[in-house]
């Protein structure tokens, strides 16, 4: 109980703080699929996301969640419903939301040096000086801890260090929204402890609202705030958890609290069995 | 055990000598001069008899001389200035459709079927009822490197901008990046290795347009010496003027081939560290 109330207040604190709240009313979304039947991918998703909190959506690989991150960004058009950041509808990519992709390999420009993908992020919203856009990429690079590989390019680091640039770039941007897509997940299995604590910090530091999608619920719930958890295609939500974990998590101890191992058993009971719709799927 | 070290020894000797002769480029040289020598012979021994059938010597000697008192100078740049300018022109234009016809899709429909028909036309075939549109001057010649140019270029134009990852359009977007500077550092810099194909493959047409046209067309240019010295029976001038344009061709060609490695050399490393990693 104790625990609870200080998540709350927790959340309470740091909506004090930053931006704008995130309301997703009623999405959905439908593409054209073979034959020109409409394909559903998205049900009707409805979340409501305070500013500061740390929201993470799980759901079984191909279920539609990336597709509900990129409307969400603006990315992407939803087929109905709408998605507001404060008053304002997003119809585009809106000014204070930044996706973080999943493949960093990708994300990355590779033609540009690490110091210009951290730039680019920028550059074309903030009118810097050359000095002052040096500067701020410095930061935000000494931020992830590779403020010495600004003149590198990105392939000529591991992939633990590129995600950390495509990071640090990410949050040069300075979003009031962190829009993550799975972006842990092609990394090796320390590695992605360490970025787990590593954008933890970052979140406290910046009190960025973030929205994470995952496959892995451990990850969900070391991260979140709440788990938000996705039915198999079309995507609907079947089920909101609290995590109510104390904060600051720990990397190992968070992890094998008796509180942690009772919210992973009943997430993956959840996804195994009642597997959100998966039984239902299969016998239809 | 020394048995077995000597054994080895002895045979990695001859192995690692026929290993260095196989993979050296001094064969591919050797036959270049063998073929330069059997012109020399062939020529000198009476083996093929024709007065238009100097020895290679001869040929330098002349080709030499002709430089050296300043007839072939002005010739070869008035070429070079024709080709840069015609490959400039073409370079653009194709460059310039090839993004239109690559990211939007009414300018493809609309203009693919015409490029797709115009494409295979032979350049020679054209220049006659050209002369008629454009008269003997410049502008002729200039169209025909241009349009030889445009196609290659355009097309591989087209075929990079297709190509870029669509990862990066989208990191060009939540980061609000307005179009026509997304256009510039992200779409251009990605589809680059496929436009530096382009221009690399419309340079050696380029070329060769350049010297026909000159050669049907007007009094200038190495095109238009050569087929000067023909008619004079000046088997060695032309001989010589062959040489010197085979020697352009290759120069550029390499040129060319330099600039592109360090271009696109981003391109080639990342493939191979984030192959490695992968």
């Amino acid at each position: 109980m104790s625990i609870a109330t200080d998540a709350r207040s927790a959340i309470a604190a740091r909506a004090a703080v930053s931006g704008s709240r995130l309301t997703v009313d009623g999405i959905g979304k439908s593409f054209q699929g073979p034959g020109g039947s409409a394909v559903e991918a998205i049900g009707t998703v409805s979340l409501d996301v305070a500013p500061g909190e740390f929201l993470a959506i799980v759901g079984p690989s191909g279920c539609g969640k990336s597709t509900l991150l990129q409307v969400i960004a603006g990315l992407m058009l939803p087929s109905t419903g709408r998605v507001r950041l404060g008053e304002r509808d997003v119809t585009g990519e809106p000014a204070h939301m930044v996706y973080l992709f999943q493949q960093y390999s990708k994300s990355l420009l590779p033609w540009m040096t690490v110091a210009n993908n951290v730039m680019f992020a920028f550059r074309h919203r903030m009118k810097l000086s050359q000095a002052a856009s040096l500067a701020r990429c410095r930061d935000y690079l000494a931020m992830v801890g590779l403020a010495d590989v600004a003149a590198h390019y990105p392939w000529q680091l591991s992939g633990g260090m590129q995600q950390r640039v495509a990071i640090a770039r990410a949050l040069a941007a300075e979003p009031q929204v962190l829009l993550m897509d799975e972006p842990f997940s092609s990394v090796d299995a320390l590695t992605r402890l360490d970025l787990h604590s590593l954008i933890l910090d970052l979140w406290t530091q910046k009190r960025f609202t973030a929205v994470l999608v995952t496959h892995d619920v451990d990850e969900a719930i070391f991260l979140a705030d709440r788990v938000a958890v996705l039915t198999q295609r079309p995507a609907t939500i079947s089920e909101v958890i609290e995590t109510r974990l104390p904060r600051p998590r720990h990397s190992i101890e968070t992890r094998e609290s008796p509180a942690f191992l009772a919210l992973r058993h009943r997430l993956l009971d959840y996804l195994l069995t009642r597997g959100g719709g998966r039984s239902h799927a299969r016998s239809a | 055990m020394t048995q077995l070290t000597a054994d080895a020894s002895a045979r990695s000797v001859p192995r690692f000598r026929s290993y260095r002769l196989r993979d050296s480029r001094a064969s591919g040289v050797a036959l270049v001069l063998v073929l330069l020598g059997l012109w020399e012979a062939s020529a000198r021994l009476g083996i093929v008899q024709s007065s238009n059938w100097p020895p290679f010597s001869t040929v330098m000697t002349t080709l030499f001389a002709s430089i050296a008192d300043g007839e072939l100078l002005p010739v070869v740049l008035s070429t070079l200035w024709r080709l840069a300018r015609g490959y400039a022109i073409g370079c653009a234009l194709g460059i310039g459709a090839g993004f239109l016809i690559g990211l939007y899709r009414p300018v493809r429909l609309a203009l693919l079927p015409t490029i797709d028909l115009l494409r295979p036309i032979p350049i020679p075939a054209i220049i006659p009822p050209l002369i008629f549109l454009m008269g003997l001057g410049d502008t002729l010649r200039l169209f025909a490197i241009a349009f030889a140019t445009f196609f290659p270029v355009a097309l591989n134009t087209i075929a990079g901008v297709q190509a870029v990852e669509p990862v990066y359009h989208q990191v060009a977007r939540t980061f609000g990046v307005p179009r026509a500077a997304a256009l510039r550092r992200v779409v251009f810099p990605a589809a680059l290795p496929f436009i530096l194909a382009g221009l690399r493959t419309s340079l050696g047409i380029a070329f060769v347009v350049t010297v026909i046209a000159e050669m049907i067309v007007g009094q200038e240019g190495i095109g238009y010496y050569l087929i000067t010295m023909e008619f004079a029976m000046r088997a060695a001038e032309m001989y010589g003027g062959i040489i010197l344009v085979t020697c352009i061709a290759y120069l550029l060609n390499r040129g060319f081939l330099a600039w592109e490695a360090r271009a696109i050399r981003w391109a080639r490393l990342a493939e191979t560290m984030q192959g490695d990693r992968a």
